[in-house]
């Protein structure tokens, strides 16, 4: 079991409300308890096949998939539905109570990311933090300080461990 | 009205008195009136002149707020925590005032650059006179953004200062507004916003009209000469003189001190940031060669000084870095600050004797000086340069680490992690550590072109590694390569060209203005300017350059050895590539825009700045990117460009900005517009889909930018044009046919010949249209007609029968 809670570190930006750390077992628990649950997923998942892997892996879970940059290019033949969305604009969408979705079939309530920059999520997140009701839960290699759960500031090996111990508890 | 005019007289009775008339009220009208030019609704409008229309866009593209900090500060009611769009002590919520905050980056870059207008035009109008005229290429609308706003037709520099008092008169009442205790409701702070950003690319266009009509500068010249740039061009044998910021005013009479002390064949002039671009357009009006080279931008600043190449540094003003002074200390690099708002701490010497105060630098009696004279500048600063590079030569100065250094400090990493937390793109600066341990420095030489010199990374070493000189020294040998050309800044687009492409532009057959702006904060290093530019000049789109992305992108070549300057032809026209100039000259860019508007659908300019804006939202496929915007004047630049409609793309970073402004295309009554033939309502395309977003990557980006130059105005052939580069870009980046690409498609004509057969099958299959397969003819599905005769506007007094 990999503890995933330890360094979070946050860097420039303030606010009373951070993120509480969380390891893998809990995270992997709370995605099957969400009743609608969104993964988006950056590009930077790219930068290592692994990440993508994992990230095919917990889709295939039936999580579904928001591709935000160009992430669809390693997602859109994986047979997971991914649909390319624009992050800043998800962001946005995810507000709206009238919108329905990628799918079409109404709002989310949980919302998990993975493979994106840590200074660009974390301001996405800030706005999904201030103003609306939605759970975020950060399964970056970064301590994302803005989200509801995260994982703290993790080597790349640990954290691809503690991915697989989400799938685990998928 | 009185018919006294403007200017100085004597009255005859009264001896030694001189009485002079500044401003008549009503001045703009009577002359307007006397050179039969219609003035619009609103000249010179104040906070909520515009408001309306900025309600209008604002409804459609709504402000996304994603705060940096959710405490506010302001006051000391506070700090008031306002997470969760709480309240503070003073009433302010969460979304006013993140928007209260963006106003202040947005006022604080258009005072920059007006604060820089103010001056050249003070320091040029001391040199030329008032009655200087404004000559800046063959024009007859020279300044079509001052024209818009204000209704003034400035034809000398005189009449450009009425235009300053305006603009600064503005900014005053919108800093006022962001004291506590002012406006509270985050929609007005969004109005003010786009109020600022109009004044800003007024402030810009006075500085370029007045430097281009003054200093040799071309004037809308498609031929302005390309000029040598990068770290690798500049020859370190010589003395070097580097000069730093945006503000060319002082810097022209060193460069004619050494034009004419035949001293350029002795020394090196080169400039960072805007101020290089400025110098290299210097004197060039005649087809004479540019007199200085360019380093390149803010990110190359801290590397270049501490190369150690640097004899003297002068800076002058804006994006210079606040250390200059101090990291020229430690390599004995004396520096000369030329303008109050950069000064340093250091003694004024403006009054004293060119010679006594080369004596006190080169003797390191000061670290540097302050001359506010621009004569004793002239001398000072070549002269300086000349006996430095011998006394620093005979020192010897040690800048970089030895290779031998480079081994060690790799061992003294910890590998603790903090300057890769601390570096803005979180760079992998350990892994590079450890390579360097075994003597391989090749994963330094990844970083260089990544890393923005910004220095963060020495700062949270707790081992005092300079992390950064060891990027520089590891990639000696790139930098030595960094050479290529920029073209020189032409100017403004010129009505001739106007005349010749707006046409094209308005009905979308050229398929869009691709707008590269900005500063160098990228996400992923420089080259990703060329690749987004050389692809969209592919595909015939113009593609208009300024400022810092101006500089980077001639930086790289192609595989024949050839910057984009020289691949690509630099007119006004599909598949060309412009440089308008320094970052003043972003003005020329909203500026060709109004032109369109104003030239070829001959709508009324001058205090119309409604109209034309509405004009532009609706025809003028242009998308701005500033792909490493970090300053609080790319914030002020993009807000003027979306009070004209016009869709700006930042990079990742500026998401920092706070503040977004995005529309939802799955909201259909917000994209609608009124037809202004009957003022019926027609829908339109979700495009552009923001006024203001970021993107992840380049390729995010380039799909981005061919949707979003979408227009309702477009005939088929443009439409089927820009579809077909919408789809291509996204196939070949992302891989995937655009799911919304059929929300695009009005008629069978449309759709891109090749593939017109397999796309209506798709509209069958996947969408529900009917098809007439026998004459190939789309019988019902789209949402929107084809008719190139529709007059789509947002506003409805501009329909007829209402006014
Ligand atoms: S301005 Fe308002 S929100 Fe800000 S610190 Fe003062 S009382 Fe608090
Ligand atoms: S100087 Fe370069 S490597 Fe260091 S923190 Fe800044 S960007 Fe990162
Ligand atoms: S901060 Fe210094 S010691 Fe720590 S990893 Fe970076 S270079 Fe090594």
């Amino acid at each position: 079991m990999v503890d995933t809670t330890k360094n979070t570190q946050i860097y420039a930006t303030w606010g009373r409300k951070t993120a509480k750390p969380v390891n893998p077992k809990v995270a992997g628990k709370m995605i099957s308890k969400a009743k609608r649950p969104l993964m988006v997923v950056g590009s930077e998942i790219l930068k290592d096949d692994k990440l993508v892997e994992k990230t095919v892996a917990i889709a295939k879970k039936g999580v579904p998939v928001a591709a935000t940059g160009h992430s669809i290019t390693a997602l859109v033949e994986k047979d997971i539905g991914a649909k390319y969305i624009n992050v800043h604009s998800l962001g946005h969408y995810l507000g709206d109570k009238n919108w329905s979705g990628l799918d079409g079939k109404g709002p989310y309530d949980t919302i998990i990311f993975i493979g994106h920059k840590k200074y660009y999520l974390n301001q996405v997140l800030a706005g999904i933090k201030n103003f609306t009701d939605l759970k975020t839960i950060a399964i970056e290699r970064h301590y994302m300080q803005n989200a509801t759960l995260s994982f703290g500031n993790l080597k790349p090996e640990v954290h691809l461990e503690a991915l697989d111990e989400i799938i685990e508890n998928l | 009205m009185s018919d006294i005019e403007t200017g100085q007289f004597s009255i005859d009775d009264l001896e030694n008195v001189q009485i002079t008339i500044g401003k008549i009220v009503g001045a703009i009208e009577k002359k307007a009136q006397e050179e039969g030019v219609e003035i619009g609704p609103t000249p010179k409008p104040g906070i909520s002149g515009l408001r309306d229309w900025d309600y209008k866009l604002l409804s459609r593209y709504q402000p996304v707020y994603t705060p940096v900090c959710d405490q506010c500060c302001y006051c000391t009611f506070g700090k008031c925590d306002l997470s969760g769009n709480k309240e503070g002590a003073c009433g302010i919520n969460m979304e006013a005032h993140q928007a209260r905050e963006t106003l202040l980056r947005v006022i604080t870059g258009a005072a920059a650059h007006a604060g820089h207008g103010r001056h050249i035009l003070h320091h040029l109008i001391d040199l030329y006179g008032h009655d200087k005229p404004i000559d800046v290429g063959p024009s007859n609308l020279l300044a079509p953004n001052t024209q818009a706003v204000t209704g003034i037709r400035p034809e000398t520099l005189g009449d450009l200062e009425e235009v300053m008092d305006y603009v600064e008169e503005q900014l005053t009442q919108l800093l006022a507004t962001i004291h506590a205790g002012q406006e509270g409701a985050a929609i007005d702070f969004e109005s003010k916003i786009l109020h600022g950003g109009m004044l800003d690319h007024v402030g810009m266009e006075v500085s370029d009209l007045a430097q281009v009509s003054c200093l040799g500068m071309p004037k809308s010249d498609p031929e302005a000469p390309l000029v040598e740039i990068g770290m690798g061009c500049i020859d370190s044998s010589k003395p070097v003189l580097v000069v730093i910021g945006h503000n060319v005013a002082g810097v022209t009479n060193i460069m004619d001190y050494i034009h004419e002390h035949d001293l350029e064949d002795k020394m090196e002039l080169a400039g960072l940031c805007c101020t290089a671009i400025d110098m290299t357009r210097y004197q060039t009006d005649q087809g004479q060669l540019p007199r200085a080279k360019v380093i390149g931008t803010l990110a190359k600043e801290l590397k270049m000084i501490r190369s150690g190449v640097p004899d003297v540094i002068v800076v002058d003003e804006q994006c210079v870095r606040a250390d200059v002074l101090d990291e020229a200390k430690k390599l004995s690099i004396p520096v000369i600050t030329t303008n109050e708002k950069i000064m340093y701490g250091l003694p004024n010497r403006s009054e004293d004797k060119p010679e006594d105060i080369i004596e006190d630098l080169s003797t390191f009696k000061e670290p540097g000086a302050l001359i506010l004279d621009f004569d004793v500048l002239g001398e000072v600063a070549p002269e300086l340069t000349l006996k430095m590079s011998k006394i620093r030569d005979e020192i010897g100065i040690k800048a970089l680490p030895t290779d031998e250094e480079l081994q060690e400090l790799s061992e003294k990493c910890v590998q603790c992690g903090a300057c890769e937390l601390d570096c803005p793109d979180n760079l992998p600066i350990m892994e590079a550590m450890r390579a360097g341990v075994d003597n391989d420095f090749s994963k330094f030489e990844y970083l260089h072109d990544k890393c923005i010199a910004c220095g963060r990374c020495d700062q949270a070493c707790p081992k005092d590694i300079p992390v950064l000189n060891m990027i520089e020294k590891a990639s000696q040998k790139l930098i030595r390569e960094e050479k290529g050309f920029m073209r020189s800044g032409r100017g403004q687009i010129s009505d001739p060209e106007i005349r010749e492409e707006g046409v094209n532009l308005v009905l979308g057959t050229t398929p869009g203005i691709i707008a590269m702006v900005g500063c160098s904060n990228y996400p992923d290093g420089t080259k990703d300017l060329y690749s987004v530019a050389d692809e969209m000049l592919k595909r015939n789109y113009i593609v208009v350059m300024s400022g810092c992305s101006a500089m980077d992108l001639g930086m790289y070549k192609n595989e024949d050895g050839e910057t984009l300057y020289e691949k690509y032809p630099s007119k006004f026209l599909a598949g060309n590539l412009i440089n308008v100039g320094s970052c003043v000259s972003n003005s020329h860019i909203t500026g060709t825009a109004i032109k369109v508007a104003a030239i070829f659908a001959q709508r009324n300019v001058s205090g119309n700045y409604e109209e034309i804006a509405d004009y532009i939202t609706n025809r003028i496929g242009a998308v701005g990117v500033a792909w490493g915007a970090y300053s609080q004047k790319a914030a002020s630049i993009a807000s003027g460009c979306n009070r004209l409609g016009i869709p700006v793309v930042v990079g990742p970073h500026g998401s920092k900005y706070r503040r977004a402004l995005i529309g939802k295309p799955y909201k259909e009554e917000d994209w609608k517009v009124y037809d202004a033939r009957n003022g019926s309502e027609m829908p339109i395309p979700a495009s552009p889909e923001f006024l203001l977003t970021t993107a992840e990557s380049i390729e995010e980006l380039l799909p981005m930018l061919a949707k979003n130059c979408i227009r309702p105005s477009d005939n088929s052939m443009g439409r089927m044009i820009k579809l077909t580069h919408y789809m291509e870009l996204s196939q070949k980046y992302l891989g995937h046919m655009p799911e919304d690409w059929y929300k695009f498609v009005r008629t069978e004509t449309d759709l891109p010949l090749a593939k017109r057969e397999e796309l209506l099958k798709m509209l069958e299959k996947d969408h529900g249209w009917e098809i007439d397969w026998k004459r190939k003819k789309i019988l019902s599905g789209p949402t929107m007609k084809a008719d190139v005769s529709a007059q789509p506007t947002n506003v409805k007094r501009l329909c007829k029968g209402e006014c």
